[in-house]
C-alpha cells in the first residue's frame, strides 16, 4: 500500500513536473452529506447500474445523509435536467453527481448550484465548457474509446474494409460527440484507410427512433458493412433492426454495449465485437467523487489523489479533451466477443 | 461554538398554539351555515373548484416540504416554466376566439436559434433582438393571413407552421448547439433583476396584468368573446372579424418569439429543439382553466389559477423527490379528471332533467 501511493505520487509529480503534489486522501467515513444521482433520464439499464455503485459507495462510507437517484424522463430530459439541478439546489442537498445531456444548457443550473455551496460532479457525459463543474469523471480516456472502436471496425471488417456508418444517441450528448470525433481522428491513419464513414445519425437513445434509424441506414446505403452504435440503447437496436431484417450475414453491429443486453446478438454473430466499462464502478467512483468534495474532505482541484474504496487511488486532472475542466479518468475498457460474453452477462 | 450551559435548543422552546378565541355558539351556527352555502356556490363555478384544487395543492407542499414557501423557490418555480406561461397567456385569447395556434412553440425554437445564428455571424445584439421580435410578427401575420384572407381552419394553418418554423430553426443550427451570447444578456436571463425578480418574471407579470385589463375591460377584449360565442353574429354586428384575428396571430407569433428570446437568455445556449412539444403543455393549461375548446367561453382568473395548479403541482412534486414518469403521470390524471368533471356534470344534469326518460 505504502509502494503504491508512493508510485502514485511520483507519477503525479511527474505529471505536474512539479513538487506541488497532495498527499493521498483517504476518506473519513460517517460525515453526512445529502447527495443527488441524476441520470441522463430514467428507465436505462446501465443507469440503474451506476446507481447501484453509488449505493455500494454510500453504504461503505456510512454517511447518514441521503442518496436520491432522480432522473428525467426521455422525452423531457433537457428541461427535466435543468429542473432537477434547481430543486436540487433550493432543497438544499449537498452534491449532485449529473450525467449530462442537455449540452451547455445546464450550465446556468449547476453554476447556480454551486454558487449555493453544492458539490457539482459529471460522470459519463459532461458539460462541454465545464461550466458549473467541479470534476468530470471520466469512464474511460475519450481518444481510447476512439481507437478501441476504430480496432473492432476494422477486426470485424477485416483488411478488405468498406462502408460503415455510425448510430449516436442525441445530438448533443457530450460523450458521445467526443467519441464520434476521436473515432474520425483515429481513422485518419493509414492502418485503417480501408474503413470509410458514410453518415452520422442520431437515434436519442430511444429504442424504436435507434431502431428506424438503423433501417433508414441498411435502406440508404446499400454498401453498408457495419453500423457502429457507442450507445448502449443504440447497438441493441441496431443488432434487433439487422436480425429482424435477416441481414446479420451482410452486414454487422458494434459500438459500446451491455454483455447482458448483447449476448444472443454476439452468440448469434450479428455483432461479433462490442466493448464497454463497468457502470457500478463509474457509480461508485463518483459517489467517492462528490463524497469527499461535498464533505470538505477535497476541493476538487488539480492534482489532488484521494482513495476510492475498493477501485483504489486515483488523481484530479486537467480534461485534455476540453478547454476548461479537471477529470477523473476510471478506465479500463474490457471489450467483448462469443468467448467472454456469456460470462460477462451472467 | 458550544451552547452555553443549560440553554434549550430554540426548536424545544416554541410555544404551544394558541387556543382557539370560545365563540358564541348561535351565531357561528348560522354563519358557518351562510359561508357553507356561499361556499357550495362558489365550488359550483369552474373557477370555485380550481381555487380549491390550488388550496389543496399549496397545503400538501407547505407540509411536506420546507423548501416550498421560500422566495428563491416560488421564483424559481416561474422562472422554470416562464416561457410556456408566457404565451399561455396569449392562447387564452387565440382558442376564446374559437381558433388554435399549434405554432407557438416552434416559433420559440425559431426564434431563439435565429438569435444565436445572428450573434454567432456578428450580428450585434440588440439588432438581433430586433429581428427576433420581427420574425415572430412576421410569422404570426403569415399564419393570420391564411386564416383570415384565405379563410382556411387555423387547425390546419398552424399545424402546418409547427412543422414549418421547426424545421427552419434546425435549419439554422443543424445538430448542434450554439454559445455565442454577450455575459449581459445571459445575465439578464439568469440574475434577478428587481429585488429577487428576473426580467421574464417581471414581464410576465405586466403582460398578465395587461391581459386582464384588455380581456375584461375593453371593447376589443368583447370583440373577442363575441366572435369566438357566434362569427356570424360578430359579423353583422359590424365587428371587423378579420382584423381581430389577423392581431391575435400576429401577436402570438410576436409573443412567442419574446419567450423564445427569454428561453435563449435563460439556457444561455441554443439548439434546434428547444421547447419542443410545449404547445400541447401550453393549450392544456389553458383548458384546465375553463377555456371552452370551442371559444366564447372562460375566464382568464381561471386560467391564472391552472397556471398556478400546474407549476405548483410539479414543483410539489419535485421537491419530494419524486421522479419524471410518475409525475408526468400524477399530473396527467388530474387534468383528465378536470376534463371529465364539468362534462359528467352536464351528463348528469341531463340525465336527472324530469321527463327525460318518460
Amino acid at each position: 500500500m505504502k509502494l503504491k501511493q508512493l508510485m502514485t505520487l511520483s507519477v503525479v509529480a511527474a505529471v505536474l513536473g512539479a513538487g506541488s503534489a497532495h498527499a493521498e486522501v483517504m476518506a473519513e467515513k460517517g460525515k453526512e452529506a445529502n447527495l443527488v444521482l441524476m441520470p441522463k433520464f430514467i428507465g436505462i439499464l446501465v443507469f440503474d447500474q451506476a446507481h447501484d455503485g453509488a449505493r455500494e459507495a454510500h453504504e461503505e462510507l456510512a454517511n447518514p445523509g441521503t442518496l436520491e437517484f432522480i432522473g428525467p424522463t426521455p422525452e423531457n430530459s433537457v428541461a427535466g435536467q435543468i429542473e432537477i439541478v434547481t430543486t436540487a439546489t433550493t432543497q438544499g442537498q449537498d452534491g449532485i453527481m449529473i450525467s449530462n445531456n442537455s449540452g451547455d444548457q445546464i450550465a446556468p443550473a449547476a453554476r447556480a448550484a454551486r454558487e449555493k455551496g453544492l458539490a457539482v460532479v459529471t460522470w459519463d457525459s459532461q458539460i462541454p465548457s465545464a461550466e458549473g463543474e467541479q470534476v468530470f469523471v471520466a469512464q474511460v480516456d475519450f481518444d481510447q474509446t476512439g481507437v478501441v472502436m476504430a480496432d473492432m471496425a476494422l477486426s470485424i471488417l477485416g483488411e478488405a474494409g468498406g462502408d460503415f456508418a455510425i448510430l449516436s444517441a442525441t445530438p448533443d450528448a457530450a460523450n458521445q460527440n467526443s467519441w464520434i470525433a476521436a473515432m474520425k481522428t483515429a481513422l485518419e491513419e493509414d492502418k485503417y484507410s480501408a474503413l470509410n464513414l458514410v453518415d452520422v445519425v442520431y437515434g436519442d437513445d430511444q429504442s424504436e427512433k435507434s431502431y428506424n434509424q438503423a433501417l433508414a441506414l441498411i435502406d440508404k446505403y446499400p454498401n453498408m458493412k457495419l453500423i457502429m452504435a457507442p450507445t448502449s440503447v443504440g447497438i441493441v437496436a441496431a443488432a434487433k433492426a439487422l436480425q429482424d431484417e435477416d441481414l446479420c450475414g451482410q452486414i454487422k453491429v458494434s459500438g459500446l454495449g451491455l454483455p447482458a443486453e448483447m449476448v444472443s446478438y454476439t452468440m448469434n454473430g450479428c455483432a461479433p465485437e462490442f466493448a464497454l466499462w463497468s457502470f457500478v464502478d463509474l457509480g461508485y467512483l463518483t459517489y467517492y467523487v462528490t463524497y469527499l468534495i461535498a464533505t470538505g474532505q477535497i476541493e476538487g482541484v488539480e492534482g489532488e489523489t484521494f482513495s476510492a474504496g475498493r477501485m483504489g487511488s486515483y488523481t484530479i486532472h486537467k480534461d485534455p479533451t476540453r478547454e476548461q475542466g479537471l477529470r477523473v479518468l476510471m478506465g479500463p475498457f474490457s471489450v467483448y466477443d462469443k468467448d467472454n460474453v456469456e460470462a460477462a452477462a451472467r | 461554538m458550544n451552547l452555553p450551559a443549560g440553554r434549550e435548543p430554540e426548536s424545544e422552546s416554541r410555544p404551544a398554539p394558541a387556543p382557539e378565541p370560545a365563540p358564541m355558539q348561535a351565531s357561528r351556527t348560522s354563519a358557518a351555515a351562510r359561508l357553507t352555502s356561499a361556499l357550495g356556490a362558489r365550488l359550483r363555478s369552474w373557477e370555485g373548484f380550481l381555487a380549491a384544487l390550488l388550496l389543496c395543492i399549496i397545503v400538501m407542499n407547505a407540509l411536506t416540504s420546507p423548501s416550498f414557501l421560500s422566495v428563491e423557490n416560488q421564483i424559481n418555480l416561474f422562472a422554470l416554466s416562464i416561457e410556456k406561461v408566457i404565451v399561455v397567456l396569449i392562447m387564452t385569447f387565440v382558442i376564446l376566439n374559437a381558433e388554435i395556434d399549434l405554432s407557438v412553440a416552434s416559433m420559440m425554437g425559431l426564434s431563439a436559434c435565429a438569435l444565436g445564428w445572428l450573434v454567432q455571424h456578428g450580428v450585434p445584439m440588440p439588432a438581433a433582438l430586433v429581428a427576433c421580435l420581427l420574425i415572430g410578427m412576421l410569422g404570426g401575420a403569415f399564419n393570420g393571413f391564411w386564416i383570415t384572407v384565405v379563410r382556411l381552419p387555423s387547425l390546419v394553418v398552424t399545424l402546418a407552421m409547427l412543422i414549418g418554423f421547426r424545421g427552419l430553426a434546425r435549419v439554422l443550427v443543424e445538430d448542434r448547439s450554439i454559445k455565442a451570447f454577450p455575459e449581459w444578456f445571459e445575465a439578464l436571463g439568469q440574475q434577478p433583476l428587481v429585488g429577487p425578480f428576473p426580467l421574464s418574471l417581471i414581464l410576465f407579470f405586466a403582460l398578465l396584468v395587461l391581459a386582464v385589463i384588455v380581456l375584461r375591460y375593453s371593447g376589443f377584449g368583447r370583440q373577442v368573446y363575441v366572435i369566438g360565442i357566434n362569427l356570424e353574429v360578430a359579423r353583422y354586428s359590424g365587428i371587423d372579424v378579420a382584423r381581430v384575428k389577423m392581431l391575435l396571430f400576429t401577436t402570438s407569433g410576436f409573443l412567442s418569439a419574446l419567450a423564445g428570446v427569454l428561453f435563449a437568455a435563460r439556457l444561455g445556449t441554443v439548439r434546434g429543439d428547444m421547447g419542443l412539444g410545449f404547445e400541447l403543455d401550453i393549450i392544456t393549461i389553458v383548458l384546465l382553466g375553463g377555456v371552452s375548446i370551442f371559444g366564447g367561453a372562460g375566464s382568464v382568473y381561471g386560467v391564472i389559477l391552472s397556471i398556478l395548479i400546474v407549476l405548483y403541482l410539479r414543483n410539489g412534486m419535485s421537491l419530494s423527490n419524486i421522479t419524471g414518469h410518475l409525475q408526468t403521470g400524477v399530473i396527467g390524471i388530474i387534468l383528465i379528471l378536470s376534463a371529465m368533471i364539468p362534462n359528467v356534470r352536464g351528463f348528469l344534469a341531463r340525465v336527472a332533467r324530469p321527463g327525460l326518460f318518460r
